[in-house]
């Protein structure tokens, strides 16, 4: 665990969606990463201290009001895997990259999972396979999180 | 004393691997609650509409940031385009107004000629409908629902459910309305209808948006005059939509033997993705139009009972042309 700033999560948190402001257009709306959700998740694995499941929360609220979607819908989907980011959370000091991005990959289709059946209850039609393309676009973000910020835990020292 | 010692613990740091919030589960049915509570209070009732509102315009000078880029994009692509590409376009626009302009010598004499007509019918005469010119400033960003984003909100008087249009036809309604800007929701989305006519033969019919880039007729029986090529406009009977603006034409028609209804596929004919701008046609005033039809309805029976001949003839009930929907 290594010492973060808490400005730094805002920051990340504003950029993240200011991306999610982008006037993405076409094709771009499917691949969107959320990125909203990358930042969250990678604060929530790293400083459980700083950022936790409210956190999650308006991170998902503030989403809600920016795209115009049912208030209440991304703040729901994102508490519930931020909750279950958190319930492994000490175990990843032992995970190596790749097991690292399965364990974000589960996150990702878990939270668009459940966001596909808050959708559906609210009387959307189903969008088709292609809704899940932003799971892997978000992968590619996480890891340039990763390489951006560093990895969860402390770099490891040579022996 | 024991003060002492409790200061002392706590001032202790806990090792940083053990570094956890406070215990996720509590807060997670906490949080899940609320946005359950919001997702019901949004759907039902209106009272976070207000919130939404200033939430937008407080990130507006966010949005103008994350917009910046293409718009840059746009200005670069105007300023380099080609003179080649300027001539041939003003060349159209000449032939073009060249078009118009003799098509308007004919409406002026058409109108007066209406007008005089009117007058002979003692009827009002429709009211020309005011409207503000926007231009589309990105796509709506869930990719869900089908809307975009106008540069026109309620410091420019807009109103939530105005008609849109674009020179070619018919674009959708405005269904939210931010301080800057607003959400037009267009005829395609799930959750929007919009009554037609067929120009051909005037049927009257609803058609409903798909969710995909069409609209469908449902309802209609299987050996309905429907034709695929047909132009579909707005009917003008439910008040918003002015009559006579083109929506679609029939691109598909489907039997389905399963089912006594046709399935009868549009596609709009207003091109969204390819103009900016678009006109919001302003609300009928609620309390101009009530009275007219009222008038309408008077003047409608008083003429009958005039024509009505004083035997008491059998009189043919008037056949229903229109399909009911």
């Amino acid at each position: 665990m290594r010492h973060t700033n808490i400005v730094s999560i805002y920051f990340t948190l504003l950029i993240a969606l200011l991306c999610q402001l982008f006037p993405w257009v076409g094709q771009g709306i499917i691949l969107r990463p959320d990125f909203v959700l990358v930042a969250v998740l990678y604060w929530l694995l790293r400083a459980p201290n700083l950022c936790n499941v409210g956190t999650a929360w308006v991170a998902g609220l503030l989403v809600d009001l920016a795209t115009g979607s049912l208030l209440g819908q991304h703040a729901l989907s994102f508490t519930i895997t931020a909750f279950i980011a958190l319930s492994y959370q000490r175990r990843l000091v032992l995970f190596n990259t790749w097991q690292l991005a399965g364990y974000v990959i589960a996150l990702l289709t878990i939270e668009r999972v459940l966001m596909l059946l808050l959708k559906l209850f609210t009387g959307n039609e189903n969008p088709g396979w292609h809704y899940l393309w932003p799971i892997l676009t978000s992968l590619i973000l996480w890891q340039m999180m990763i390489v951006i910020f560093g990895g969860l835990t402390r770099p490891k020292t040579k022996q | 004393m024991l003060k002492g010692v409790h200061q002392k613990l706590e001032a202790q740091q806990t090792p940083a691997f053990f570094v956890r919030g406070a215990n996720a589960f509590p807060r997670m049915v906490f949080f899940c609650a609320l946005s359950i509570i919001f997702m019901a209070v949004d759907a039902r009732l209106n009272y976070l509409s207000h919130i939404r509102q200033g939430f937008i315009a407080a990130l507006h000078p966010l949005e103008i940031v994350a917009n910046a880029p293409s718009e840059w994009y746009r200005d670069i692509k105007k300023y380099f385009s080609v003179h080649n590409e300027l001539v041939q376009e003003n060349y159209v626009l000449k032939q073009q107004a060249f078009e118009h302009k003799v098509m308007l010598q004919r409406l002026s004499t058409i109108n007066a000629e209406n007008a005089h007509l009117r007058s002979l019918l003692n009827g009002d005469l429709p009211i020309q409908p005011n409207a503000i010119l926007g231009e589309i400033s990105h796509m709506g960003r869930d990719p869900f629902t089908r809307t975009v984003v106008v540069n026109r909100g309620s410091q420019h008087n807009v109103k939530a459910g105005q008609a849109v249009v674009d020179s070619i036809g018919v674009i959708g309604q405005v269904t939210r309305v931010y301080p800057f800007t607003s959400e037009v929701t267009l005829i395609t989305d799930k959750e929007l209808s919009i009554p037609i006519q067929v120009e051909r033969n005037q049927l009257r019919a609803i058609a409903f948006g798909e969710g995909n880039n069409t609209l469908d007729i449902p309802y209609l029986p299987t050996n309905v005059d429907i034709k695929v090529g047909d132009k579909l406009v707005t009917s003008g009977i439910d008040g918003i939509y002015p009559a006579g603006l083109a929506v679609a034409t029939v691109s598909q028609i489907l039997q389905n033997p399963e089912s006594p209804f046709a399935k009868i596929v549009c596609t709009p004919v207003a091109e969204v993705t390819n103009h900016l701008q678009l006109l919001l046609l302003a609300l009928p005033d609620a309390k101009a139009t009530a009275p007219i039809e009222e008038k309408i309805t008077k003047d409608a029976k008083a003429a009958r009972d005039n024509l009505e001949p004083p035997t008491k003839a059998p009189t043919k009930p008037k056949a229903n042309t229109n399909a009911p929907h």
